[in-house]
């Protein structure tokens, strides 16, 4: 890094650059069944620089990357390249974030452990709930990661933040004389829990039990649907990529400030922003850009509010002070009980194909792979089917648990409530 | 001289790892990569010209009769000795992981030395050039209509060099690929984005590709405003050839990686001999199948490209296999060991994968349909290898009434099912063919690798919503 400063502070025709560094130290394992299949390490560092040059009253940029198999001739050249190519480019004016040193780590526990350890403590706690007559996990792989990324640009910011995470792929299945049946799970977390990663992989070994005596529902469905976290985040990051400044730059945008998405007494969303939640592996303190972030509503009561994203698009969009792009996302808890849910029938979605959305078709759907109907008095595990309906009458009764619980870039309700989905 | 020159200088240190580390294992190989890719692209309001995502690293696999392990790094140089400590202690496990590792055959390294290339029209345009392109596209679609918001062209090229060492084999090969890509943004009382997306070996082709599609890019839009859902229901379908290898992809290839055998997650394990499609039904895989974006001369296990029927007249014939699968299986790799990059594992992953053309006209197809639809344009999939459920989403359909296509458009419209259920609908394919090369495809949710896939217009019957 600071040979590669040195080279872009030498170069005089650049008005400004980035550097963008991340190292990953990974320890991974692959099991088949229960066996270890294979057993992988990494140590890679990724680097990328951009180069601004002003021309023309425009802001050229152009972006490379540097390896450690680079001469400091092979970097001149590159710079050299990265400066005809930003002359090329002629965008509206911004400036890069000013001034700002840091260096932090994420909050986590997993640094507590050498990988080796980590990662044997992982695969016995998932294995522990290998123990259902019928059920087998046929496949583990474990990612234990440590990422440092550091940005440094020419206008002082020198930022370093470090991210320990762990990633989890497992398979569970089950088995019996008719038919094998299996679904994928991931899990992602920064601080280790044995009981409560057992907890929740015996939780899938049952939901793959019910998998292979759910049935298909005899003709179509007009029901009430329920979606898990996993499922709430993708709507939710819908919106997001929607309402970010990038998209209402470039007019990809389908809502604005001020827009209605919920027009009828449904629970009213409320989305923001943020840079860091507590457990989620996709915090940060900053963007790659170096840029401070800041927690930014979008969604309030169901009306458009904010936009978010990078200090560039943000200067375009004359934001006094842009946020920086947000990773992760807060939507407040609903109003509904467990005992406003259980009131009428509903289908709860376990797994999905994938969630499928569609803004521009006011569409929501997808291939439900395993579901519990809740008819009141008993819960039957169906599958084979799938939903669509139209996204915006579906918000617009939308109804949101209190409790929630935080996945991936998400932190939210367990369960919202569609009314009136097509179900075949 | 197109290969990596970097690559190139480090034969002789890859040649001293592998024996170096060939003291404590029974079977070694070091894969270098020196992947470039450039980015050109230009809209209404921003352009950009920028190397896109590359890498540069080594991948060293290693077994010793047992397990596999990897270890990833940016650089091999220096002692010898001391790198092979460090990858030794860092693929290490503790005693009671070390006794639950599996045990296999050993490891076939036949020996073979050979340098493959592949040449492009890359060099041949300048950063000037490319980006006037994409600035050119861009304004040639706005001055179509006042209603388009925003318009999006890009083209990337794709360099690939890759260097593949063990105690007895020593391989390098160079290819290359370019995709150009329009897009815009239309409004005529609610938006809608319409899209051209072609891949080719050569730049020429594939910006006149993209050139002569403008206008069919705003026709479609100017449908896709007035698109409505579709009525849930089941139909039968005509698909373009782009849907032909979504299907292909998603609804079968998947469940015939046979890394998936080994773990039992693949229902087709079971169905190997067995009628799994229509008996007019055939279909390939293959980095040797057909010139396309995975079209390469060997995987990321060394292994050389292959050409593997995978269904031949209806019936289940082969898999698909990386060194690690097919080391458990007992069967030899079919050369699709394949990583996202050197940090990642490589897996069984697919290729080219296509249907076989047939003998039908495709309006002899359209005429066979009362009541239906055409669909067009991949949006995206998602695999079930192990209870072959299926969901396929296209970007459009248009309705088939009394043989004839009207002029309405359906989107976007989801294709879901059992995967049997629905090769063994296949009653008509065409006499045409066309594989898409501009897709990614990942493994679950990760693992992305470049895939191309198609073949002819298919007529099946199947669940639509």
């Amino acid at each position: 890094m600071k040979n590669l400063k040195e080279l872009l502070d030498g170069t005089e025709n650049i008005s400004g650059y980035r550097i963008s560094e991340k190292n990953t130290v990974s320890y991974e394992l692959f099991f088949v069944h229960k066996d270890l299949e294979t057993i992988r390490s990494t140590d890679a560092t990724s680097t990328s620089v951009t180069v601004y040059v002003e021309h023309d009253g425009k802001t050229g940029d152009s972006t490379f990357k540097v390896y450690r198999s680079m001469t400091d001739d092979d970097i001149r050249a590159k710079i050299a390249q990265a400066h005809d190519r930003a002359l090329l480019v002629s965008n509206e004016p911004y400036v890069l974030p000013e001034g700002g040193v840091l260096e932090e780590k994420l909050p986590t526990d997993l640094d507590k452990y050498e990988p080796a350890q980590l990662g044997s403590m992982i695969a016995d706690a998932v294995y522990a709930a290998d123990d259902v007559p019928g059920g087998s996990i046929n496949a583990l792989e474990v990612f234990i990661y440590r990422d440092t990324l550091r940005v440094v640009n020419s206008r002082g910011i020198d930022k370093k933040q470090t991210t320990n995470r762990v990633m989890i792929e497992a398979i569970p299945t089950f088995t019996d004389d008719k038919q094998s049946v299996e679904l994928y799970e991931d899990y992602r977390f920064t601080r280790f829990d044995a009981g409560k990663l057992t907890a929740e992989i015996a939780g899938k070994m049952k939901e793959v039990r019910d998998r292979a005596v759910a049935v298909k529902p005899e003709g179509e469905m007009k029901v009430n649907v329920a979606l898990r976290p996993f499922e709430i985040g993708g709507l939710m990051r819908e919106f997001a990529y929607d309402l970010n400044y990038a998209s209402v730059y470039s007019h990809a945008n389908m809502h604005k400030i001020g827009d209605d998405l919920q027009q009828g007494d449904g629970d009213k969303i409320t989305l923001t922003m943020k840079a860091v939640i507590e457990g989620s592996e996709r915090s940060a303190y900053f963007d790659e850009d170096g840029m401070e972030l800041t927690d930014t509503a979008i969604i309030k009561d169901g009306v458009v509010c904010g936009n978010f994203g990078s200090s560039r698009y943000g200067q375009y969009l004359k934001v006094g002070k842009p946020s920086g792009a947000l990773a992760c996302m807060k939507l407040e808890a609903g109003g509904m009980t467990d005992e406003e849910m259980n009131a009428e029938p509903y289908l709860e979605c376990v797994s999905m194909s994938g969630l499928q959305l569609d803004l521009y078709n006011d569409y929501i759907g997808g291939e439900i792979r395993l579901a519990y109907y809740h008819d009141g008095d008993k819960v039957v595990p169906m599958t084979g089917i799938s939903m669509s309906a139209k996204l915006s009458e579906v918000l617009a009764t939308v109804r949101m648990s209190e409790k929630t619980d935080v996945i991936g870039g998400y932190e939210g309700p367990v369960r919202l409530l569609m009314r009136g989905v097509s179900v075949l | 001289m197109p290969f990596s020159a970097y690559l190139d200088s480090m034969r002789g240190e890859c040649r001293q790892l592998v024996e170096e580390l060939g003291k404590g294992f029974d079977y070694v190989s070091v894969l270098g990569t020196d992947v470039k890719e450039a980015v050109y692209r230009a809209d209404k309001k921003s352009s950009a010209a920028q190397d896109g995502e590359g890498e540069c690293g080594f991948v060293i696999k290693m077994h010793d009769g047992r397990a596999f392990y990897e270890y990833s790094c940016d650089d091999i140089s220096g002692d010898k000795k001391e790198l092979a400590a460090k990858i030794t202690a860092a693929v290490a496990t503790d005693a009671a992981l070390g006794e639950r590792r599996i045990t296999t055959g050993a490891v076939a390294d036949e020996p073979m030395k050979q340098d493959f290339v592949r040449e492009n029209d890359f060099a041949d345009y300048s950063d000037e050039q490319l980006l006037g392109v994409c600035r050119q596209i861009s304004s040639e679609l706005s001055a179509k209509s006042e209603k388009i918001m925003n318009s999006i062209a890009m083209i990337r090229t794709y360099t690939v060099s890759k260097l593949f060492v063990t105690k007895n084999r020593e391989l390098s090969q160079y290819y290359g690929w370019s995709n150009a890509f329009a897009l815009i943004i239309y409004v005529d009382g609610r938006p809608a984005q319409a899209r051209l997306i072609k891949g080719s070996g050569s730049l020429a082709d594939v910006i006149e590709q993209v050139r002569s599609g403008l206008d069919g890019i705003v026709d479609l839009a100017t449908h896709l405003v007035k698109a409505t859902p579709i009525e849930p229901g089941v139909y039968d379908v005509i698909t373009d050839s782009s849907i032909t290898g979504l299907i292909a992809h998603e609804a079968f290839g998947h469940g015939v990686e046979m890394d998936q055998f080994v773990k039992d997650r693949a229902m087709a394990k079971h169905c190997v001999g067995q009628y799994v499609a229509s008996p007019i039904t055939n279909m390939h895989d293959g980095a040797a199948a057909t010139l396309s974006v995975a079209s390469y001369f060997f995987d990321d296990d060394g292994v050389l490209a292959h050409d593997t029927q995978i269904i031949k007249d209806g019936i289940l014939v082969a898999g698909l296999s990386d060194l690690a699968s097919a080391t458990q299986l007992g069967t030899a790799p079919t050369g699709n060991g394949r990583r996202d990059n050197f940090r990642r594992k490589a897996y069984s992953r697919m290729t080219n994968t296509f249907f076989v053309p047939g003998n039908d006209k495709l309006e002899d197809m359209i005429a066979s349909v009362k009541h239906g639809y055409m669909l067009f344009q991949t949006n995206n999939g998602m695999e079930d290898p192990k209870n072959w459920q299926i969901q396929c989403t296209a970007e459009y359909g248009i309705e088939i009434v009394d043989g004839k296509l009207t002029d309405h458009y359906v989107s976007p419209v989801v294709m879901s099912g059992s995967v049997p259920d629905l090769l063994k609908s296949i009653s008509m394919i065409s006499d045409s063919f066309e594989v898409d090369g501009s897709g990614f495809c990942g493994k679950g949710y990760k693992e992305w690798v470049r895939v191309s896939d198609g073949g002819p217009n298919l007529k099946v019957r199947v669940k639509l919503g």
